[in-house]
Parts: C-alpha cells; sequence; structure tokens
C-alpha cells in the first residue's frame, strides 16, 4: 500500500493502482481521455499530466501510465503541468470541427468538460481542419469521426473487451481512423457501449437522434427489464416519452457496460397502442368503475362455475411488489388458482434451481469474470443473458477454458465476443472437479430440473438464468404460496375466469376462458382478449424492484410521468398551450397499487405496503446501491 | 452656525427645484411620438435565417438552457439533409425578461433580439409565439454567418469542403 | 353684524345659505385643481409634463380622478370594523371644509342696502373653533388607521396621533401673539389690526412656527410620516379605497386651502392689500400658500420619526413659548397702543 502526497493531501493508494486513480478516491479530478476504469489506459492522449515533485520519479508525468509509489509527492497545479495540460487539449481540439450545437454528445461530453477544465477558450490555430467521410453503422449507432480525438477507447473495448473483430482503427499520424472496412451494422452485441465509452460526439444513440439534452433529460437510476440478469441502467425521457437506456455502472452486477438489446430493444413504453385507460367491454371508463365492473363479474363467474374457478397469473416481468401483492389479490376473490409462469418445464426449472440455490453455491458476473473454468448448460446467453457472454469473454481473457453443455447452447454465441469454445453433451462430463473457482450458467428455458441435483453435488458456483427479469422472485413466491404454472391450471378445465396481471398469455391458451380481465401496459393478448382492462404503470413510470438471477434483489426508480407523450398529444402540430396538471392517459397507477386499490374494493384487509412478513426488508432498498441478495431463502425455510 | 447652514440647504434645495420648474420637460409624447431605440435594443425576439434562406436555429437547447425565466422550449427533429432543426420552437413573451441571454447563448446566431418593443397583446396567449411567428425572412444582424459552412458536417457542402477544411482523409492510402 | 338677541330676517338666512354654497363650491373646485395642479407642478419639478390627456392640458383630469373614484369598489377589509371604517374619512374632510367658515375671505360688501361681511360666521372666537376643528380632524387619521385591521394603517394612523397632538401645540403657541396684538379672537378684527401692518413685519417667528406647524398638520412632506408610502404602503389609508379615498385625498387638499387662508389671515393681512380688490387679494394669498406646500413637496424629503418630534417639541415649543414671552415683554414696553 504506497503512500504518496496529491495535492498536499495525503493518499494511501491499493498496489498498483495509477496515481489517476489514487487522485480519484481522494476527488481530485484529473483530466483524462484514453484511460477508462473498465478498459485502463492506453497513454494515447496525453491530457493527465501532472507534476512529480519528489519520490522516485520527478518532473510531467502521465498520471495514468504511473504507477502510484511510496513516497510521490504529485501536483496537479504545478504551473508547468497546467500549461502542458492546456497545450495538450489545444493540439486535440485543432481538428475538432466545433459542432457541439449539432451534436447530440453536447452537454454529456468528456471533451467539454475537459476543453474548459484544461483552460483551453479561444482557438489560435488557423490552419485547415482535417475530415473524414463517416460510415453507415446500422440503426442504432451514428458516426462522426470529424469530432474524434484518437484516443483508442472504442478499439479497445470493441476489440479486447468485446471481442467484436469487424471494428478497429485505422491509418496512421493525422489520418488515424476508427470504423469498419465498409460501411454495415456492427455485428457486436455490445456495440451500443460505442455511444458511451466515447469521450466525445463520434459514436452516439441514433434511436435519440437530435432529440434532447442532457440539462432536460428526465433520469432515474433504473434495472433493465429484458432479462434475467438485472443490469443497472439510466432510462433518459423527456416530454413523457422514453428516449435512450444509458449503462449505469453496478460492479456487483454489468460494470460499467449493458448489451445492445437491453439498449436498443423496441420501447414498448412509447407504444402507441399502450392500454391507457380503463377499458370495460371495449369502452372507455373510470379506474374505479372498472374495478368494479371486474369484481362483479368475477362474482358472477364463481356463482356461474362454482368456487375455485377464477385463476390469477403473474408473470416474470411482474416486478417483486406485485409479485408479493398477488397471492393477497387473489386470496381477496377467491381464486382457486394462482400461476406466476406459463411453462409448466420452465416452471419446474426454476423451482428446482431456487431449491438448489445457496448464498455459497450461486455465482454473480464477477464470480463468472473471475472462474478458472466455466461450463455453460443449456442456454443461448445471447437470448437469455447477455452481459453474462461479456463476464464469459473476460473470464476466458484470463485463461478460463469455456465447455458448452447441451444441444441448445449453439457455439454462434460465443463466436460474437470472439472466445473459443469446447461442446460436450451432458453435464456429468464437465471436469468441474479438477478447477479451483468453476462456474455453471444454467439456462432455465430448456434445462433439465434433475441437473440441478448433478450441479448442487459439483462443487461450481451455479449462475441459473430465469426467465425474465423477475424470475428469481417470482420463482421464490411461486414455491411460498403453492403456485402452479398456468398450462397446468388450464389443463384441469376448470378455470373460467382470469385475472392477468402483467402476463403475456398467448392467444390460444385464452381461447376456452370466458372471462379474461388484464392489468397491463403492454399490448397484449390478454389485454386483447380481455373484457375488463385496467392500465397499469410502465417500469419507467413507477418505483418498484426486481430480483435477478443471482437473487439480487435492486430497486428501480421512476423515470417519468406517466401520460400521453407531448408528441403524441398532436403530432403535426405544437405541445398544447393551456396548462395541465396531470396528462391525458396520467392517471396510472403501478400493478402494486391497483392490486391494493382491488383488495380494498373486495373488501379484504389492506397491507400497508407491497412488502411485509419475511419480505419486509426489501421495503428500504436504495436504488442507488448495490442491491440485495436474497437468495437460498427457500432452501434455509425447508 | 448649524441652523444657517440647514436653512441654506433648504434654501439651496428650493432653488434647485424652482429651475427645474422653468426646465422643458423632458417627456417624449409616447403613442404620437416615438423614440427609435439602438439596434442593439432588446425587445422581440426573432429566428433568423442563413445567407442561403435556410434556418439558421438547429434546435440545440442551448437558448431554454440559458433562459432565466424558462420561457423557451422547443423539440428538436432531423430535417432532410441531415440539417437539425426545430420541429417545434415556442417563447412565451409573457414570461420573457428580455435579458438577451439567448440570443448570447445561440452558437449559430439564429436567435436575435430586435428594437420591435411594441408587443403588447388583449389577450396573454396571444404572447405565446410559435416558431411560425418568431421565424423571419432575413438574416438579421449577421448576414454573413452560416454555421453549416464552418461545422464540417456536410449538409450545405460535401465533407471536406467547407471553410478552413482539408479535403476528406483517405483511409486506405499508404502516405503518412 | 347681527346680534344674538335680534331674530335674524329671512334675506339675511338667505344671503348666508348663499355664501355657505358658494364657499363649499369654491373650496372644493379648487380642492380638485390643486390636485391637479400638484400633479403638473411636481411634474415640472422632474422634467416631466404631467397629467396632460384628458381635456385640453389636461384640465379635465379631475373630472376623470373623481369618475375613477366612484365607480371603483368600495371595499372594507373583512376583519376591519365597518362603522369606524366607513365614518373615519368624513371625519378628516368635514372638519377641514368647516374651518374655512370663520375665514373672512374678502372685504365687506354692500348689497341690498345692508353690510355684508365676506365670511360664513363672525364668530368671537373664531381662532378657539380652528383650534378645536382641527383637534378632531386628528380622529379621521385615528380611526381610519385603526378601524382598517392593519398593521400599516395601525402604524400611520399612530404615527398620526403624535404627530398632530405635538404640532398643534406649537401651532396654538404661535398664534398667541397675534391675538395679544389684535386683542381679539374674532379673526376679522385680527385681519382689521393688520390694516397698518401684517402681523408677519412685527412676528416673523411666530409666522415661521405656525408655516412648520402647518405643514405638519397637513400632513404634507416633510411631514407625510402617517401615509410614508416608502415605509407603510400608505400609511393610516392603506385598506381604503374608491371615494372614501378619496375623501381623506380630497380632505388633505381641502386642509391646505383652508390653512393656507388662515396662514394669509393671521399674518399675511388677509383680504387686505393696495389696488386689487381684497378677494383677489385673499385667494392669490392662499394660493401662493398652496404653491409653496407643492414646492416644498417637490424639494425636501420625509423627516425621520425622532427627528419631527425633536422639531416639535425641543425647538418649536420652546421658541413659541420663548416669542409669546418677548411679545408680552415689548407689549409692557410699548404702552397699550403698539401698532
Amino acid at each position: 500500500m504506497p503512500k504518496l502526497i496529491i495535492d498536499d493531501i495525503a493518499v494511501e493508494a491499493a498496489e498498483g493502482v495509477s496515481v489517476l486513480e489514487a487522485a480519484k478516491s481522494v476527488g481530485i479530478t484529473i483530466p483524462h481521455f484514453c484511460w477508462h476504469p473498465a478498459l485502463g489506459r492506453a497513454g494515447a492522449c496525453r491530457v493527465c499530466a501532472v507534476k512529480l515533485l519528489d519520490g522516485p520519479v520527478k518532473g510531467i508525468q502521465m498520471s495514468c501510465m504511473l504507477p502510484a509509489q511510496e513516497g510521490m509527492v504529485v501536483s496537479t497545479t504545478d504551473p508547468e503541468a497546467v500549461a502542458l495540460r492546456r497545450q495538450v487539449i489545444e493540439w486535440l481540439m485543432i481538428n475538432h470541427p466545433h459542432d457541439c450545437p449539432v451534436c447530440d454528445e453536447g452537454g454529456e461530453c468528456q471533451l467539454q468538460d475537459f476543453t474548459i477544465a484544461c483552460g483551453h477558450g479561444t482557438r489560435r490555430f488557423v490552419g485547415p481542419k482535417r475530415t473524414h467521410v463517416n460510415q453507415e453503422l446500422g440503426p442504432y449507432i451514428s458516426h462522426e469521426m470529424n469530432r474524434c480525438i484518437q484516443c483508442y477507447r472504442c478499439v479497445r473495448f470493441y476489440q479486447e473487451y468485446a471481442g467484436g473483430s469487424d471494428f478497429g482503427v485505422m491509418g496512421s499520424a493525422g489520418k488515424v481512423y476508427y470504423g469498419r472496412f465498409e460501411s454495415g451494422q456492427l455485428e457486436s452485441p455490445f456495440s451500443g457501449n460505442l455511444v458511451d465509452i466515447c469521450p466525445t460526439g463520434v459514436f452516439t444513440d441514433k434511436t435519440a437522434r437530435f432529440r434532447a439534452r442532457y440539462w432536460d433529460y428526465d433520469m432515474a437510476p433504473s434495472v433493465c427489464p429484458g432479462c434475467s440478469v438485472g443490469c443497472n441502467i439510466t432510462p433518459v425521457a423527456r416530454y413523457r416519452e422514453l428516449l435512450k437506456i444509458v449503462a449505469r455502472r453496478n460492479d456487483m452486477v454489468n460494470g460499467w457496460f449493458i448489451c445492445d438489446r437491453g439498449r436498443f430493444a423496441p420501447k414498448g413504453v412509447n407504444a402507441p397502442s399502450r392500454p391507457r385507460t380503463s377499458l370495460v367491454d371495449g369502452v372507455k371508463t373510470g379506474r374505479e368503475e372498472a374495478m368494479d365492473a371486474l369484481l362483479r363479474r368475477l362474482g358472477e363467474v364463481a356463482e356461474l362455475y362454482g368456487e375455485g374457478s377464477i385463476a390469477v397469473v403473474g408473470s416474470t416481468r411482474l416486478s417483486q411488489e406485485g409479485a408479493t401483492l398477488l397471492p393477497l389479490l387473489a386470496e381477496s376473490i377467491s381464486a382457486g388458482a394462482l400461476s406466476y409462469g406459463l411453462s409448466a418445464a420452465e416452471s419446474r426449472a426454476s423451482s428446482g434451481a431456487i431449491s438448489m440455490l445457496t448464498l455459497e453455491n450461486g455465482a454473480s458476473i464477477a464470480d463468472v469474470e473471475n472462474a478458472d473454468c466455466i461450463a455453460i448448460y443449456e442456454s443461448d446467453l445471447r437470448e437469455e443473458g447477455p452481459m453474462l457472454l461479456l463476464a464469459v469473454r473476460q473470464a476466458w481473457r484470463r485463461g478460463a477454458p469455456v465447455l458448452l453443455v447441451g444441444e441448445n447452447s449453439p457455439l454462434e454465441q460465443v463466436r460474437g465476443v470472439g472466445i473459443e469454445a469446447v461442446q460436450l453433451h451432458y453435464m456429468e462430463e464437465a471436469p468441474l472437479a479438477i478447477f479451483e473457482r468453476p462456474v455453471v450458467i444454467a439456462g432455465m428455458r430448456h434445462g433439465d430440473p434433475r441437473v440441478m441435483a448433478v450441479l448442487d453435488r459439483s462443487g461450481a458456483r451455479v449462475a441459473c438464468l430465469f426467465p425474465g427479469p423477475n424470475g428469481h422472485g417470482a420463482a421464490l413466491l411461486c414455491a411460498e404460496h403453492g403456485g402452479i404454472p398456468l398450462e397446468e391450471a388450464l389443463a384441469k378445465g376448470k378455470v373460467k375466469g382470469l385475472v392477468a396481471v402483467e402476463a403475456d398469455i398467448p392467444a390460444e391458451l385464452l381461447a376456452g376462458v370466458p372471462f379474461v380481465a388484464s392489468l397491463d401496459w403492454r399490448e397484449t393478448a390478454a389485454v386483447q382478449a380481455a373484457s375488463v382492462v385496467i392500465p397499469t404503470a410502465a417500469w419507467v413510470e413507477c418505483d418498484g424492484t426486481y430480483v435477478n438471477f443471482e437473487g439480487r434483489a435492486q430497486r428501480f426508480s421512476r423515470v417519468m410521468k406517466p401520460g400521453l407523450p407531448i408528441k403524441e398529444l398532436d403530432p403535426a402540430c405544437h405541445p398544447p398551450r393551456i396548462h395541465q396538471g396531470d396528462p391525458p392517459g396520467g392517471d396510472i397507477l403501478p400493478s402494486w397499487q391497483v392490486m391494493i386499490e382491488m383488495i380494498r374494493l373486495a373488501g379484504e384487509k389492506v397491507p400497508d405496503g407491497p412488502f411485509s412478513g419475511s419480505w419486509a426488508n426489501l421495503t428500504s432498498l436504495d436504488p442507488e446501491g448495490e442491491g440485495e441478495v436474497i437468495r437460498g431463502r427457500c432452501r434455509r425455510d425447508s | 452656525m448649524r441652523v444657517i447652514d440647514d436653512m441654506t440647504a433648504i434654501l439651496t434645495g428650493l432653488w434647485t427645484t424652482w429651475k427645474h420648474i422653468l426646465r422643458r420637460p423632458v417627456t417624449i409624447q409616447y403613442p404620437e411620438e416615438k423614440r427609435i431605440p439602438s439596434p442593439r435594443y432588446r425587445a422581440r425576439i426573432i429566428l433568423t435565417r442563413d445567407p442561403d434562406g435556410g434556418e439558421r436555429c438547429v434546435a440545440c437547447y442551448l437558448c431554454s438552457a440559458a433562459c432565466p425565466v424558462d420561457c423557451i422550449s422547443m423539440q428538436a427533429e432531423e430535417g432532410e439533409g441531415g440539417r437539425r432543426r426545430a420541429a417545434w420552437f415556442r417563447i412565451n413573451f409573457s414570461r420573457c425578461i428580455f435579458c438577451g441571454f439567448c440570443a448570447e447563448a445561440c452558437p449559430t446566431m439564429a436567435i436575435q433580439m430586435t428594437p420591435d418593443y411594441e408587443i403588447c397583446r388583449r389577450d396573454v396567449m396571444d404572447l405565446v409565439f410559435e416558431k411560425e411567428d418568431l421565424l423571419v425572412e432575413h438574416c438579421g444582424k449577421d448576414p454573413e454567418y452560416n454555421f453549416y459552412r464552418h461545422a464540417g458536417i456536410g449538409v450545405t457542402q460535401p465533407r471536406g469542403e467547407g471553410e478552413g477544411e482539408k479535403p476528406t482523409v483517405d483511409v486506405r492510402g499508404l502516405m503518412p | 353684524m347681527a346680534g344674538a338677541d335680534v331674530i335674524p330676517d329671512p334675506m339675511e338666512i338667505t344671503l348666508v345659505i348663499a355664501k355657505i354654497g358658494l364657499v363649499l363650491l369654491v373650496i372644493l373646485t379648487l380642492a380638485a385643481y390643486l390636485v391637479f395642479a400638484e400633479r403638473r407642478i411636481l411634474a415640472w419639478i422632474q422634467d416631466r409634463k404631467g397629467p396632460n390627456r384628458v381635456g385640453p392640458f389636461g384640465l379635465l383630469q379631475p373630472l376623470a380622478d373623481l369618475i375613477k373614484l366612484l365607480t371603483k369598489e368600495d371595499f372594507c377589509p373583512p376583519a376591519g370594523d365597518r362603522w369606524l371604517f366607513f365614518l373615519a374619512p368624513a371625519m378628516a374632510a368635514i372638519p377641514a371644509i368647516m374651518t374655512f367658515a370663520i375665514v373672512p375671505f374678502g372685504a365687506p360688501v354692500r348689497i341690498f342696502g345692508r353690510d355684508l361681511p365676506m365670511q360664513v360666521a363672525d364668530l368671537h372666537v373664531g381662532l378657539l373653533l380652528f383650534m378645536a376643528l382641527s383637534s378632531i380632524a386628528v380622529y379621521g387619521v385615528a380611526l381610519g388607521g385603526w378601524a382598517s385591521n392593519s398593521k400599516y394603517a395601525l402604524l400611520g394612523s399612530l404615527r398620526g396621533l403624535a404627530q398632530l397632538i405635538s404640532y398643534e401645540l406649537s401651532m396654538g403657541l404661535s398664534l398667541v401673539p397675534t391675538v395679544m396684538l389684535a386683542r381679539s379672537f374674532r379673526l376679522s378684527d385680527i385681519v382689521a389690526a393688520q390694516e397698518g401692518g401684517w402681523f408677519i413685519l412685527y412676528q416673523p417667528m411666530a409666522f415661521a412656527i405656525f408655516l412648520v406647524s402647518i405643514l405638519a398638520e397637513c400632513k404634507r412632506i416633510p411631514f407625510d410620516l402617517p401615509e410614508a408610502e416608502g415605509e407603510l404602503v400608505a400609511g393610516f389609508h392603506t385598506e381604503y379605497s374608491g371615494m372614501r379615498f378619496g375623501l381623506f385625498f380630497v380632505g388633505e387638499y381641502i386642509n391646505i386651502l383652508v390653512l393656507g387662508g388662515l396662514a394669509a389671515t393671521f399674518f399675511l393681512g388677509g383680504w387686505q392689500g393696495p389696488l386689487l380688490p381684497g378677494l383677489l387679494w385673499f385667494w392669490g394669498k392662499v394660493l401662493a400658500f398652496a404653491f409653496l406646500f407643492i414646492w416644498i413637496r417637490g424639494t425636501l424629503p420625509r423627516l425621520r420619526y425622532d427627528q419631527l418630534m425633536h422639531l416639535g417639541w425641543k425647538v418649536l415649543t420652546p421658541m413659541a413659548l420663548v416669542n409669546i414671552l418677548a411679545t408680552a415683554w415689548w407689549l409692557y414696553l410699548a404702552g397699550s397702543s403698539p401698532l
């Protein structure tokens, strides 16, 4: 632990840490472009110059390249260092087109910030600027090479960190060019991170092109609903429209990056066809009336078909709040069946997984990255958890062999991140016992629940990829309250009334059910088939909790108010001039609040909040924190 | 003597005001008689066009960020030829305090202040000016300037042919 | 004139009523135009033009003001004392008008074969009546501020009470030498006593004290502490609007005219003067005082409250007392007929 002094502040740095990081740890920001916490240093930009006044090395040094050593006395404010940084940023800017007004990075641009920080204000160089021709990089990322300052971050991420091979650096001297050999969509499933990682506006998000500025964004810490990995993200909204999604750092989950699926997947929140008003038989009504009608008709169904003819169906995308209240709702309307999923196979796999997982044998992404052997069991990670693929690559870069087990683990998935893998047929073939830190990534979609016992005995840490962002939480609750998959419930033929709470039930399953009601924010088949529809708030419009694959409960916060986006109010013209407190379509509650209202209307005792009893510790989750690991509670209970 | 001094002070004051009674008033009889403000006077805001007739405003949101009373709002969009433009642009003159920060912040010289100070309206809603009310057919105070000729993003001229730009780099060339 | 034991004949009553009507008409019209004149003169002092839009040279401005005041909402603060609130403006305006009854505004004329004094009521205690009425005017300010139930109004009326009571003292004392010289409280006698020379020549000190005191009595700048718009919004009449405010306002200008008339009567020989008829002399003197008031308003800043009290109690009152003693000493030395 070397001790050094930076700007008169005594710093104790960790071993092998650079002076730049040591300064950062005590709140001194030294301008930098090529250094990135996840990528390390390149020494390409020369802007992090500091002066060493005393110690093993002296004089002007690049702080990102210089490991912190005992006895160093560092000055970031020395006139010589300041002058050097100012000159460096001045020549970094000589080719910059100064097109900030039309650049989407403007306002959130590191180059802007550090140019000001380094004290460069007026352009003195009168010579011409070099220009580049841009490439068409597909529908998600736009390319503007004129703005480039050659920090090499993009290519270091793309090739080294993400294993992409279709993007790189060409040319030399003033002609350095970052791009593909020819225009075309970037192939890496993590290409969207170029947008986040580029310190200036070379790569910008095409889906939010020319839409808003950083200072106008509606932002909040959130969690990606794309899969069970639960990457931390910051959704960006403006005028009640979700514009784009940016990665948010959480070292316990996704680190600095997210996958393209989470970033660019169609944002259903903005869909014009989204249910925004309560409907009874297709007629718009108020929420209270719709709830009354729903309870009355459920009563009629129970009267006509007898007790237990009603099923309440949740899903793995329903937040933990909603999922916890689902049994109470089922009880209040005397439902005969409670289900958290549709497929019987998936449900069996999930329940097998939660009964096997403990605090000790569960694997986090960090465990995957540090593993010395990885087996991917019956899973296509591109579908079930792309960020795990990135973690697998980091382990592979450190020398861990990668095994693909089972016929549903295609070899193509690892080719996308540039790694090699061995294919096996059965889990038992994997030689996990000879490794110190083996990790098995098991897919629930095709997984065999009997293998869980094998995994439990293998001594490997296991990452079980549950379906949906809250698959782990739903599986825990399903076990706790004796839920059955909808397929099974329907097979018995007794279900005549069905309440779908944010559940994606295909039309063919609904065909035999006379009465369907749906609480949802997506236009699903259940919403289309339902006699009573009550809209709920989408994940960016309310606070909530997801429990990710490793059993980490993470809170997400409300990003924007629900309601019709200004764009949709009058697409041809201007936004309305008359001030309104609540936007049209803004009277929407989160699903768990709708459920509480329904329990109240049904005359049952209303819980204080969504979490009570053994779940009460989730009430105080911090959206900006690391989350809380709750896996293994089933096994402890039994 | 203090009393004498005080009396003299009062009488001096009375003498001063007496002189002003006989002086010609400086009042301008406004509706009949109008003062011509300086060209730099800060009154009604306009959106100017560049010398080629294109909209100068690129909807960069800097004016709305600079506005201390939040009277400017807009939505940017991509226009023809990769131009960035305002889909809608609104200035609420019932809130505007004519401080000129927006014009100062504008990087493309689009938003400018004019000496037209007579913008009273009977209905306050008529003071909410939309883009079509703000957009004028001239260049305003900077007749020469065209942002896109300098920005190098190839809107008004092909890339690499703007003012102070080198021709585009041939990445496949082998010359150093 | 008519003795107390003589039943007045109808002709006399008619003439008195006609005089009252005439005086009321002149006073109210003059007060209205005084407002206009003040606005114009203040404007000139400030290099402006002043109201010049209504009628030729803005001469119909008073009419426009009247219409505006009459058509405004007659508002009483919900927590105020309704009756006192409505009574106070009248209490301010009526004593001011009534005082004019004792002011001789011209030389007696001969009409229908009788001598008609240009004075509504020539009381033999006229000066005392003036003192009494000016004391009643205090109630207008006090009640108006108190009934408003507002902090600004209450503070204004408290200041008004203290100020009016303080300066009434020096005002009264400054008039004692006049009475001593004229040997009468009757105002016509005081005017008659100045035939040989105006009292301002014999009593410049008393005149100065009286002038400062009536400025304070009118609550005019530099003594406008009860209103003090910079500190108390509008002081005692903060809560008033419409014609009730108008009454306070008009009362102030009637007060200027009345006190100007009294100053002329006590020190400047009343209606007396060479060549021109008495009426013109009198009204000329009154308007000169009015102009002086306006001129002072356009020049001097407001006194601080402690300065006001200091001036009243420590300067004016002792000076007036010394002046009385000096006058008495002088009268004693000069014998029975000093003038």
